[in-house]
């Protein structure tokens, strides 16, 4: 049998589609790290979330239940001890008496991403309380929020900012899996960000101790050098923080009774760094220059660094560092208060649950539109043509939605159940048309039955595409995988059925 | 021999009659279900006058909490014990209908989580975690603002649609005839949600979104077999377009019903989905096949289309 274009791009598409969704990960061994603890022996060798443990000390890791057995029967041990680890694509050796600081997860068994509602997290919609904030606030606003979930340890975060259709503007946080029971509180209130001396309390964000930040004036800010050295770049950055009277009366008496140290670089720095901490998390040290000893001063230079392989690389990094930075000292002092308009904890197990009665669901619909459709047609050929293309389009738009890093959500499966069967209904119009009997050609009466399926193409898109903005994108989902599911039908599908169908009523 | 012929011509009779039934009294059919639409008109604004709203919109639309309690627990206790310091609370079961468990109790109200979460722990004797629960709490101004929102989406969808109708048909009285079908999709299953008391998410004001899109493949499938073809009489082409049509809900209400008979424990939002386009397939049967097909018959009669 002649196999046509169109038939041809369907394959292609159900190829691709496969890459996107990779089914086979259901086989692959070993587990996944999630998170790495900052600055632990682990993070310092280098294991990084998203890595794939296959072995420890040469015993296969297939599985949580293998690494959880061999990691409680080292550790806590007395002295330490050597522990290689080795990942998919390289190998890692530890010397600790401790278990290593990372967590871990089963491989995820497709590349297919299920959103909250159904994996179990949080989710909160958070805006400024009175106020409407301006898209500069407003980043600002995710910056500090991800800063300070970053230094709770919590990874697979997401804070984004929203906008719905009246024009407001929302910062929504997303948060996988398990969640710290405070969360409520660290996303509602301000960061608390402190500066200290020693024991001593320099300023605190939000107390007006600093009256501004210079960040985006490149007479105050910037990268001020970047050098070449031996093992690569390294770039310094520089800006200046504003501080209020007392807090400059403050840090003068601090710094008054500190003493001086030289650097192997000959540079003088006072014994004591300046240490800010957020939400009472050490974050950062800075080295305070002697110049500053006693001095009432209201205007300090920050400096820091950053390095790299290359110049460019280094600019990246100092850049980045600087953000970061300014993004702390800032943590405290929105002008604003916040207010939580959503929050949804989704317990994991429960969303496991739905998961699997939404799977055996659309399996039973699939079941049920093919015993429907073989009793009407009683042709098992016509049937089979039928179930693949439905099932085709169903794969292909869970292939795009894996492609494009969506979560599939209740309301988006529900889209593409639904879609199934809009999708049969257009194979329907087809079949009947082409067997109709008319003195037209079978081309012409595909030709009308595109016709009718075209208008209904239309009109499902104009009648979800408001969903996009509506309601902060919240149901955005169930408009997407429809949408991709229809189109999918036009383009690929149902170009295909038509041609198959054309070659079995010959 | 001789009876096989008869029974053929009787059929054939039948059928005949049918025919001419339709053609006599269609006019008189047409007026069942504008009678019907008429009333969840007005049942729907009578909803509309004593409450301010056109349907009951639950938490996630009007503000308040959502507790879902996983396993089988003690709903008399609990509605007992919440009674009287949150009025207004609602209890859904979330029962596996082939396994006859209880999966999960969902628990409505206005409070906010803070005020229910420590009232319900009392009642349990324990604390609500991840492991057991999921809570979902919306504040009344984004609820507020949402619901604002979803209703304008919904008219926008409507208005697109019908852009595509008239642009797709170009001549006035067919496409304003599958518009009022689809106006009639959405109002039947509004009445009788409204009717049952049930509470719409915003998940059900998607789905009364995509309904729009949804029933409306019928309709567009009737209009073109009368108007742009000529094959066959008027009557053949009507009937044609039904036995495809009706293939066509058959195949979409089994890909939604099963959400209701078969498989139930499922997230609140996907079942309202399902319901609704169930309800609106359901109406879309009797607003095409004989709303819109009494327009159509008509309008082809006054212009002499055969």
């Amino acid at each position: 049998m002649k196999i046509s274009f169109r038939v041809w791009v369907l394959i292609v598409a159900l190829l691709l589609a496969s890459l996107a969704v990779s089914p086979w990960k259901a086989l692959e061994k070993g587990v996944l790290i999630t998170s790495v603890e900052a600055n632990s022996t682990a993070f310092e060798q280098g294991l990084k979330s998203g890595q794939i443990i296959i072995a420890i000390d040469g015993n296969p890791i297939n599985n949580i239940d293998d690494f959880s057995k061999l990691i409680q029967g080292k550790f806590p041990s007395t002295e330490k001890i050597k522990t290689t680890i080795i990942t998919k694509d390289n190998e890692f050796v530890l010397f600790s008496s401790n278990a290593p600081e990372i967590t871990v997860s089963s491989i995820p068994k497709s590349k297919i991403k299920t959103g909250l509602d159904l994996s179990g997290g949080s989710k909160a919609l958070i805006k400024a309380k009175d106020k409407q904030l301006t898209s500069a606030e407003l980043s600002d606003l995710i910056s500090i929020t991800s800063n300070r979930l970053n230094t709770y340890g919590i990874s697979d975060v997401k804070v984004v900012p929203v906008k719905d259709l009246s024009g407001n503007n929302y910062m929504s946080i997303e948060i996988a899996g398990a969640t710290p029971k405070d969360l409520e509180d660290l996303i509602s209130k301000q960061g608390k960000f402190e500066a200290k001396i020693g024991n001593e309390t320099l300023f605190i964000g939000g107390e007006r101790d600093i009256t501004s930040v210079c960040r985006n004036d490149a007479t105050c800010a910037g990268i001020k050098s970047c050098d070449e050295t031996q093992d690569g770049a390294y770039c310094s950055f520089t800006f200046v923080i504003y501080l209020s009277e007392q807090a400059a009366q403050r840090h003068a008496e601090i710094t008054a009774d500190l003493l001086s140290n030289v650097t192997s670089g000959g540079k003088k720095y006072l014994s004591k760094p300046l240490d800010l901490y957020l939400d009472d998390i050490l974050v950062d040290s800075l080295l305070i220059s002697e110049d500053l000893k006693g001095r009432k001063t209201t205007e300090i230079q920050i400096q820091g660094s950053g390095t790299g392989a290359d110049k460019q690389e280094a600019y990246k990094d100092a850049t980045n560092s600087m953000h970061k930075l300014q993004i702390i000292l800032i943590t405290g002092s929105l002008p604003y208060k916040l207010e939580i308009v959503k929050l949804d904890t989704i317990s994991p197990s429960l969303g496991k649950e739905f998961l699997r009665n939404i799977i055996i669901l659309g399996l039973l619909v699939f079941a049920i539109i093919s015993i429907v459709l073989f009793m009407k047609y009683r042709k098992i050929k016509i049937t089979l043509s039928v179930i693949m293309t439905m099932f085709s389009e169903a794969f292909i738009t869970l292939g795009i939605a894996a492609f494009i890093n969506w979560n599939l959500d209740a309301p988006s499966i529900a889209g593409i159940i639904a879609g199934m069967g809009t999708g049969v209904n257009d194979q329907i119009v087809i079949i009947d048309e082409s067997v109709s009997n008319t003195n037209l050609g079978i081309k012409e009466r595909i030709k009308r039955a595109f016709f009718i399926i075209l208008g209904a193409f239309f009109t499902i898109i104009a009648a979800m595409l408001p969903l996009f903005w509506a309601g902060a994108g919240m149901l955005k989902g169930f408009a997407l995988t429809t949408i991709i599911g229809v189109s999918v039908g036009i383009l690929i599908t149902r170009p295909a059925f038509a041609d198959i169908i054309k070659k079995i009523q010959g | 021999m001789e009876n096989e012929k008869t029974e053929t011509r009787i059929e054939k009779k039948e059928k005949f009659n049918f025919e001419k039934f339709h053609d006599k009294y269609y006019k008189l059919i047409f007026l069942i279900p504008i009678v019907l639409l008429l009333i969840s008109f007005v049942y729907v604004i009578q909803v509309y006058s004593s409450t301010g709203d056109f349907i009951y919109r639950d938490v996630s639309l009007s503000g308040g909490t959502t507790i879902t309690l996983k396993g089988d627990i003690d709903q008399a206790k609990l509605e007992l014990g919440l009674k009287d310091k949150f009025p207004g609370t609602s209890f859904t079961k979330l029962t596996d209908l082939t396994t006859r468990r209880l999966i999960a109790l969902i628990i409505e109200s206005s409070a906010t989580s803070e005020q229910l979460k420590p009232e319900i722990e009392k009642i349990l004797g324990y604390t609500l975690n991840e492991d057991n629960s999921s809570i979902e709490f919306t504040g009344s101004s984004l609820s507020e603002n949402f619901y604002k929102q979803l209703i304008i989406a919904l008219i926008i969808s409507f208005i697109l649609m019908s852009i595509v109708i008239f642009l797709l048909f170009r001549t006035f009285i067919p496409s304003l005839a599958v518009i009022f079908a689809v106006f009639a999709d959405i109002i039947m299953p509004l009445a009788l949600i409204d009717y049952f008391g049930m509470r719409v998410s915003a998940a059900g004001i998607a789905a009364f979104l995509m309904l729009v899109g949804y029933s409306v493949d019928t309709d567009i499938l009737l209009t073109t077999r009368v108007l742009k073809t000529s094959e066959g009489s008027l009557n053949h082409r009507i009937y044609r377009s039904f036995k495809t049509g009706i293939l066509m809900t058959a195949t979409a209400l089994t890909a939604v019903l099963p959400a209701f008979f078969l498989i139930t424990a499922l997230p609140d939002s996907f079942r309202q989905i399902f319901l609704i386009l169930g309800l609106g397939l359901l109406a879309d049967i009797l607003n095409t096949w004989v709303t819109n097909v009494g327009i159509i018959k008509w309008y082809c009669e006054k212009k002499g289309i055969k």
